[in-house]
């Protein structure tokens, strides 16, 4: 107990010595923080093994270079960004261990983590009893508002609802029938509950939906991809297969779905947590047509985009990272904004004390590299974002086929959930 | 003089026809494409009907073009400019209404027209027809015929007649027909309905079947009534087969993998009692070798990239075994007698092999070539497709099988594994090399994985962590089919596959996950040593 006291006040006393640094001249403060010690620590909680390392790895390096962007502009209130790298290894209990590790022993003023709901849901009691923040740069299912967590991608208000709308229009094929296959966690079934009241609302009878799950990691497709085929031939109009399933799940199912000859035109897909890293080693020309729904696409139009594609290219060469240098996910440009939004709140606050970043929130606004400006309000702890649909092309990547004008409100807590 | 007079003369009269020629057929063309660049999305679809019609009514150069015109919107090469459309190709603009070079700058500014999942369908059965007007291969042309059949709401029947019409293969006339028959379905005529009904009754199928019945619900005629069904009737039957041999090859299927992640370990295991938790990063191993030569024939001999997987397979064979066999002389040897130790040190083993392939390859996918042998799949019964990666999963599974078996069961070397396995001092005393013996079947073992690892490639995730996926399947199947059978390891994967493709539908994969787990629990109660009780040293 003594110890954290003394702690609390040793770091309390030294953000204070770098809060009065501040008005002095640039070159003064880059000679402080050059000295050792002056440094601020941020926590990255993500998977660099298990059945999510392959597209959640990424983020480690993202928020590795965006702190090494800030560093070089000067740092954070005087001080350098020293992010601290652990690896759940997709086991969902330990991200919460780790967290507590992050947050308790390395002291970290904020913590960027998580892509799975189920890992975000086990490190929530820890933030919160810690009062600490924890940025998540997945797209969910909404019904959470902590305000220990940012959240920094879209509820499905403003993702897959919209996609969803998109797909029932005349333009988007008339999508009458649904087929919603996930894997069995939090955000699948979640998303689904909504989806089922969202269609109820339409007055879409619930014969023209079937709902399956499949257990995490899970790879042999052929029985269900048979059941497709069979519900898809069901008279009742255009179906469609809204997947939530997660992780290496995705390409074995593809993949499957390729070789039993079911193309896009006849079944389209809406893969809402498919990304541009799960079609690397997939043949993609089979594929063409098949949906996504994110905040961010790799070909979102504009300079910023441009700019960000550079950066991480030059940042995987330079540093030797095992990741493809030309394929960026919405969750690592979520997690580079997330970064720079922490560090203006932290800037504008003042001070990396929670309560103070926390009420710096409202009214930050960063342009984040999918050429949409996204801010916050200090209704919640959400960030506004635009929403993209894409489809998949023979590039390995999706076409932006439809984007919002501008970025619609949040909404939390879905009107669509049932009892 | 008088020669170059006329010759002046003729000239103008002779460009001026031509041109007026290409006037001509120009301006239907532009009033064609013009609704495909400033139409709204109902207006394009018309359009490219329109432009289909146009080329299978005109025939000829008109079908050539139109075809043109249709790949081009679908290959995204259609650009609309201010006052008329271009198609870009690799060397530059085309005018769309004429297929000339036009230079770029007397374009004008260009933009593509939006292309969505409707649109492509519909410019798809419109290639389609365009091709089976044009094709000169037979073999383009039936392919193209396969496309429309597909796609048999978006086509008119009259064009299929002009084009059964046109058509002079017989064989392919007699396709054509049939599939211009299909589309009569409410045709007034009662027998053209007939004839409608048998048409479609030929290929049996659930979409048939749901158009069917929707048929004869609305038929008034008793006869045709009658006559649908009957062939719904045999539709039905055809597609109740069809469903038994797709759950019997999916339930093959997924034996084949569990029965190839689990051979290896049937030796390491099975014969030698080792507990080998290293067993799935064998596999990594195999399929890493495989994309190996993937990549080396891609650089070295580009035309052999096909058969990479056949190529591959001693390559696979042999990286495994290296790897098997340096663990077993350095490591595994000194602990026979410490099987716990064992379990910690090959634990230990496969973490460092996760994370050296973690940091020379990287933790992605790797990407892998497929051949026609294992991609796509062949429609054999209703609506059963077996799809052809998985064939040759269960192809090596079986092949991987006898020689193992023949290997064991007749050669000196098998005789001397199960000498050593029943009693290791006889087999000593006998004269044997029990240590020789005991690298080599762990080299046999480890081999085995990554054959495993390669016939697995086209099937799933080849990343770091993949040999995770398999370890604990294959050690259910070695310890249901009784430690050291062969015999028993093949049973008790087809039970598995079998079983849980039976449950699967019915309550889920979740479900059909844990009742098998379940069923396992269950029969070890009753059968601790398995399905094959094991003779030997233990």
């Amino acid at each position: 107990m003594k110890r954290r006291d003394f702690l609390t006040a040793a770091s309390g006393a030294a953000i204070a010595a770098s809060a009065s640094s501040l008005p002095l001249p640039g070159l003064i403060r880059r000679a402080h923080a050059a000295g050792s010690g002056n440094t601020v620590k941020i926590g990255c909680l993500f998977s660099a093994s298990g059945t999510m390392a392959n597209i959640e790895g990424r983020l480690n390096y993202v928020t590795k270079m965006a702190a090494d962007e800030i560093n070089a502009a000067g740092g954070v209130l005087g001080k350098m960004i020293e992010p601290v790298i652990t690896d759940p290894g997709s086991d969902w209990p330990l991200y919460a261990q780790l967290g507590k590790q992050l947050i308790q022993q390395e002291e970290v003023a904020a913590t960027f983590g998580c892509w799975t709901s189920v890992s975000r849901k086990s490190v929530l009691p820890v933030v919160e009893q810690n009062d600490a923040l924890l940025y998540y740069p997945l797209h969910f299912e909404g019904e959470e508002n902590s305000k220990n967590v940012v959240y920094l991608n879209s509820p499905p208000s403003s993702s897959v609802l919209p996609a969803v709308e998109y797909l029932m229009s005349e333009e988007g094929g008339g999508a009458k029938r649904f087929f919603m296959l996930g894997s069995d966690y939090v955000w699948p079934r979640t998303i689904n509950q909504q989806l089922k009241g969202y269609f109820k609302s339409k007055g879409i009878e619930e014969s023209a939906w079937r709902e399956e799950y499949v257990p995490l990691g899970f790879s042999n497709f052929q029985t269900l991809i048979n059941q497709i085929r069979d519900f898809a031939d069901q008279p009742g109009g255009q179906p469609i297969v809204v997947l939530t399933v997660v992780g290496n799940s995705i390409p074995d199912f593809f993949r499957e779905f390729i070789n039993q000859g079911i193309s896009a035109f006849d079944v389209p897909v809406l893969g809402l947590d498919a990304v541009e890293a799960d079609l690397e080693g997939l043949d993609t020309a089979p594929l063409v047509g098949h949906l996504n729904c994110w905040a961010y696409l790799q070909n979102a139009p504009g300079a910023k985009n441009q700019e960000f594609l550079a950066a991480w290219a030059k940042y995987v060469d330079d540093n030797d990272v095992p990741f493809s240098a030309d394929t960026v996910i919405d969750p690592m440009v979520s997690t580079y904004d997330g970064v720079h939004l922490w560090a203006m709140a932290a800037e504008k606050a003042g001070s990396f004390d929670v309560p103070e970043v926390r009420a710096a929130f409202d009214g930050l606004s960063f342009d984040c590299p999918s050429g949409y400006n996204i801010t916050m309000t200090g209704e919640n702890n959400y960030v506004k974002r635009g929403v993209f649909i894409g489809s998949v092309n023979e590039a390995q990547g999706f076409d932006v086929l439809w984007q919002s004008e501008d970025t619609p409100d949040p909404l939390p807590f879905s009107p669509y959930m049932q009892g | 003089m008088i020669f170059l007079t006329r010759f002046r003369l003729v000239l103008p009269v002779v460009l001026a026809a031509f041109l007026g020629v290409q006037a001509a057929q120009a301006a239907p063309r532009d009033d064609l494409l013009a609704p495909v660049c400033a139409g709204g999305f109902g207006d394009q679809m018309a359009a490219l009907q329109s432009i289909a019609r146009y080329g299978v009514e005109g025939g000829g150069g008109d079908a050539v073009w139109a075809l043109r015109v249709v790949e081009a919107f679908d290959g995204r090469a259609l650009r609309c400019g201010p006052e008329a459309a271009f198609i870009e190709t690799g060397d530059g603009l085309h005018s769309a209404a004429t297929l000339e070079p036009v230079a770029a700058e007397r374009a004008g500014a260009l933009s593509s027209p939006s292309v969505n999942l409707k649109l492509r369908a519909v410019s798809a059965s419109a290639a389609g027809l365009l091709t089976l007007m044009t094709a000169p291969d037979p073999a383009a042309r039936a392919a193209a015929l396969g496309v429309v059949a597909k796609r048999r709401e978006a086509v008119t029947a009259d064009l299929l007649e002009r084009i059964a019409a046109a058509e002079a293969d017989p064989n392919l006339k007699q396709a054509v027909s049939e599939l211009h028959a299909s589309l009569l379905l409410n045709d007034p005529d009662p027998q053209n309905r007939i004839q409608a009904i048998r048409a479609i009754g030929q290929s049996a199928s659930q979409r048939n079947l749901s158009l069917l019945t929707q048929a004869a619900a609305a038929e008034k005629d008793p006869q045709v009534a009658a006559e649908a069904k009957s062939v719904i009737a045999g539709i039905e039957r055809t597609l109740a087969a069809g469903k038994l041999m797709s759950a019997l090859y999916s339930g093959m299927s997924y034996a084949s993998i569990l029965f190839l992640a689990a051979l290896g370990l049937a030796v390491i295991f099975g014969l030698m009692g080792v507990i080998n938790l290293a067993q799935g990063e064998l596999i990594m191993i195999g399929a890493y070798s495989t994309w190996l030569v993937q990549e080396g024939l891609r650089a070295a001999a580009p035309g052999l990239l096909d058969y990479y997987l056949i190529l591959a397979i001693p390559v696979s064979f042999a990286a495994s075994a290296a790897v098997g066999i340096a663990m077993e002389a350095l490591i595994i040897r000194r602990l026979y007698t410490r099987p716990l130790m064992t379990l910690l040190a090959t634990w230990a083993i496969s973490l460092l092999l996760i994370n050296t392939v973690r940091v020379v390859f990287g933790s992605q996918n790797l990407e892998f070539h497929q051949p026609g042998y294992v991609s796509g799949g062949v429609q054999v019964l209703g609506d059963f497709i077996m799809t052809l990666n998985r064939l040759f999963a269960i192809g090596i599974a079986v092949v991987a099988f006898v020689a193992v078996l023949w290997l064991l069961r007749r050669t000196m070397f098998g005789l001397n594994i199960r000498a050593v396995t029943q009693n290791r001092e006889m087999a000593g005393a006998a004269g044997i090399d029990t240590r020789r013996i005991d690298w080599m079947t762990f080299g046999l073992g480890s081999g085995l994985a990554g054959l495993a690892g390669l016939a697995l490639s086209p099937l799933y995730n080849v990343n770091p962590n993949m040999g995770a996926n398999f370890i604990v399947d294959s050690f259910m199947v070695v310890v249901l089919g009784g430690v050291g059978s062969l015999l028993g390891a093949v049973l008790a994967a087809l039970g598995i596959g079998q079983i849980n493709v039976v449950i699967e539908p019915v309550y889920g994969a979740v479900a059909a996950k844990v009742l098998v787990l379940l069923l396992i629990i269950g029969f070890i109660q009753w059968r601790p040593e398995g399905l094959f009780a094991p003779k030997g040293r233990r």
